[in-house]
């Protein structure tokens, strides 16, 4: 029996293998993703941490010399039409007198809040113009004799407890979701070319001719596609490997290193996720009637582990989600690069499940193997 | 040895076999004759197990293949329509995979490969992959496909269709062979002289039931006509779906 499904599997990994197209498509989204979020990354960081000259529109900036002055100090200027962002400071006309008199002295930071890329810019001078409010509130009550302590009846102190690594929350989030899915993304042309396209091309009743039973076939065609998914797996570890070592990671603070051990640890709990992946997708291309009609079915699937992958990446899981296949793997991953403690019953409860799921898609295969209208495509 | 013994099968509203029961014995080819529709393919699929019988049994060597699959599947070799070839793979990979799956050890089972690749002179295309050979060539790879495990029993589903002339007589020889080495030959066919050239024994079935069995002599001898072409018409009433 064992040798039965040893010749099965050589079969099929020698015939997927030679189905250059599918070996390729799957290897290109290996490749072709940790680029693509280095870029992204790279882009992204520059935006956070921008801490370079902020041009705006100062109006009336005589009015307040000393004001104007604080702000240069801190990098935002007045600029011209073609340099300056669209956030317009104005100082009222009697701001110098108001200021010499001990009054409130009007200042307005006109902008559009709802403008994603303008907010980093308007907190920036809201925090310099807070900061100014009190210097200049400090030094009254000194000339009045007071201690500008008086005004600080908290004292808050505040123990940041971020490790560096541990700050690039979402950019983990995100190089693990792109590991993570090239498990269903590498090898779903081969699924669907061994299960649906093995139906259309007519071998699919021949192989049921023979003595074996429809879960032999099923086991093989699943060991199959699961060594095509660590294959995508290895090659995307080792690609970002190399991409995420050219980011720019220092100027946050934190850095994405994917060590050795990382990937060993990341290849173990894949493994079971691999086998889903296989089982899944072989079910699906057996249950839809085409070749065509089983890629539609197999992309829309893959919607759900694209949003278990997604919810861990931003961050939103439920705590009922987080013993979810995918979820679980994927938040050990996220905790194993920040360096902190794993989230273990989650993970084994997880990969128990995924092992589940494994075998209930794999007998649901072998079942639908045995019905005369799915092998017909009747 | 083939036997099927009232055989019933709807497939849809289609009463495709209805009360089927006929015999092949072994060193001997036995045609299934039938029109287009006949239920010759579901006869074949039922026997192979594919199809499971509303009622009636097929057995292979005496074994029923609803109730023993495996151990009948062994002495079966099936020349299927089509053919189910793997483009990507050679010829010798497909048939050591063929033979591998029917129990032989991998030594056993390149022997037996590169034996029947030398019997069906296929030595030219041994290790080019499928992908664009000719029909005739097609046709080499699944007769071999069939017999590379030593099966007493070969069923060919419609084998000539397609055919050149040297392929069909490659095909016609080889089945002589079998005959002689004493196979148990069945294949289906709409094709009246390939039957009446090869078989020593034809099965006539029309809507899914056998209408007469014999020589192909007896038949024209019990239909009063002198050629087996008459002798079919006469006995399915019409000549709809018949390739002379």
């Amino acid at each position: 029996m064992i040798a039965l499904i040893r010749t099965l599997l050589r079969k099929e990994l020698l015939d997927a293998s030679r189905d250059k197209r599918s070996v390729m498509a799957g290897l290109y989204y290996a490749i072709g993703t940790p680029v693509l979020m280095c870029l992204l990354f790279a882009v992204l960081l520059q935006q956070l941490s921008s801490n370079d000259e902020l041009y705006i529109h100062i109006d009336n900036a005589e009015a307040g010399p000393a004001l104007v002055q604080y702000l240069a100090n801190r990098d935002i200027l007045h600029g011209d039409e073609s340099k300056a962002r669209a956030i317009r400071l104005s100082l009222a006309d009697n701001f110098e007198q108001q200021m010499q008199q001990g009054r409130p002295a009007t200042v307005i930071l006109d902008a559009d809040h709802s403008d994603d890329r303008l907010l980093s810019s308007i907190r920036r001078i809201e925090r310099a113009l807070g900061r100014y409010n009190s210097e200049v509130a400090q030094l009254r009550l000194m000339a009045r004799g007071i201690d500008p302590a008086l005004m600080q009846p908290v004292a808050v102190q505040i123990h940041d407890q971020a490790t560096p690594d541990s700050r690039g929350g979402m950019f983990l989030g995100i190089a693990t979701l792109t590991i993570i899915l090239t498990l269903f993304y590498a090898a779903m042309n081969l699924a669907i070319d061994t299960s649906a396209g093995e139906r259309e091309r007519n071998s699919l009743t021949l192989l049921l001719s023979q003595p074996l039973l429809s879960w032999q076939l099923v086991i093989a065609k699943v060991l199959a596609i699961t060594s095509f998914s660590m294959l995508g797996l290895v090659v995307i570890l080792l690609v970002s490997k190399f991409a995420y070592g050219l980011v720019p990671w220092e100027q946050l603070g934190f850095t994405i290193r994917l060590n050795a051990d990382f990937m060993v640890f990341t290849l173990l709990i894949g493994l079971p996720l691999a086998l889903l992946s296989a089982s899944l997708q072989v079910l699906v291309s057996f249950l839809a009637k085409s070749f065509k009609e089983a890629q539609t079915y197999v992309t829309m699937v893959l919607f759900i582990p694209l949003t278990l992958s997604m919810v861990t990446t931003y961050n939103i899981a439920t705590d009922y989600v987080q013993w979810l296949p995918i979820a679980a793997q994927q938040q050990a991953m996220i905790e194993y690069l920040k360096g902190s403690a794993l989230p273990l019953p989650q993970l084994l409860v997880s990969t128990l499940l995924t092992l589940l799921l494994v075998v209930v898609f794999s007998y649901g295969s072998s079942r639908l193997l045995k019905s005369e209208k799915v092998v017909f495509g009747l | 040895m083939l036997k099927v013994t009232d055989l019933y099968k709807k497939i849809g509203d289609v009463q495709a076999l209805n009360g089927l029961s006929f015999q092949a014995e072994n060193g001997t080819i036995t045609g299934l004759l039938g029109p287009n529709g006949a239920g010759k393919t579901t006869c074949l699929r039922t026997l192979f197990g594919l199809l499971q019988a509303d009622r009636g049994q097929a057995e292979i060597d005496g074994m029923d293949i609803a109730r023993q699959p495996l151990q009948a599947r062994k002495q079966l070799g099936l020349f299927p329509d089509p053919f189910g070839l793997y483009e990507r793979l050679t010829p010798r990979e497909y048939l050591e995979f063929f033979a591998g799956i029917n129990g032989m050890a991998t030594a056993d089972a390149r022997e037996a490969t590169a034996q029947v690749l030398q019997v069906l002179q296929m030595d030219d295309i041994a290790d080019r992959r499928c992908q664009g050979f000719s029909q005739g060539q097609r046709m080499k790879v699944a007769l071999a496909q069939s017999i590379v495990h030593q099966p007493t029993n070969i069923v060919l589903d419609e084998p000539t269709r397609g055919l050149d002339v040297m392929s069909t007589r490659v095909l016609r020889e080889l089945l002589l062979r079998l005959k002689q080495q004493g196979h148990c030959v069945l294949f289906s066919s709409h094709v009246m002289q390939e039957v009446a050239a090869l078989c020593d024994q034809v099965v006539v079935m029309a809507k899914g039931r056998v209408l007469a069995q014999g020589t192909p002599a007896e038949l024209c001898a019990s239909t009063g006509k002198n050629n087996l072409e008459e002798a079919f018409i006469a006995l399915i009433g019409t000549d709809e779906g018949i390739a002379a």
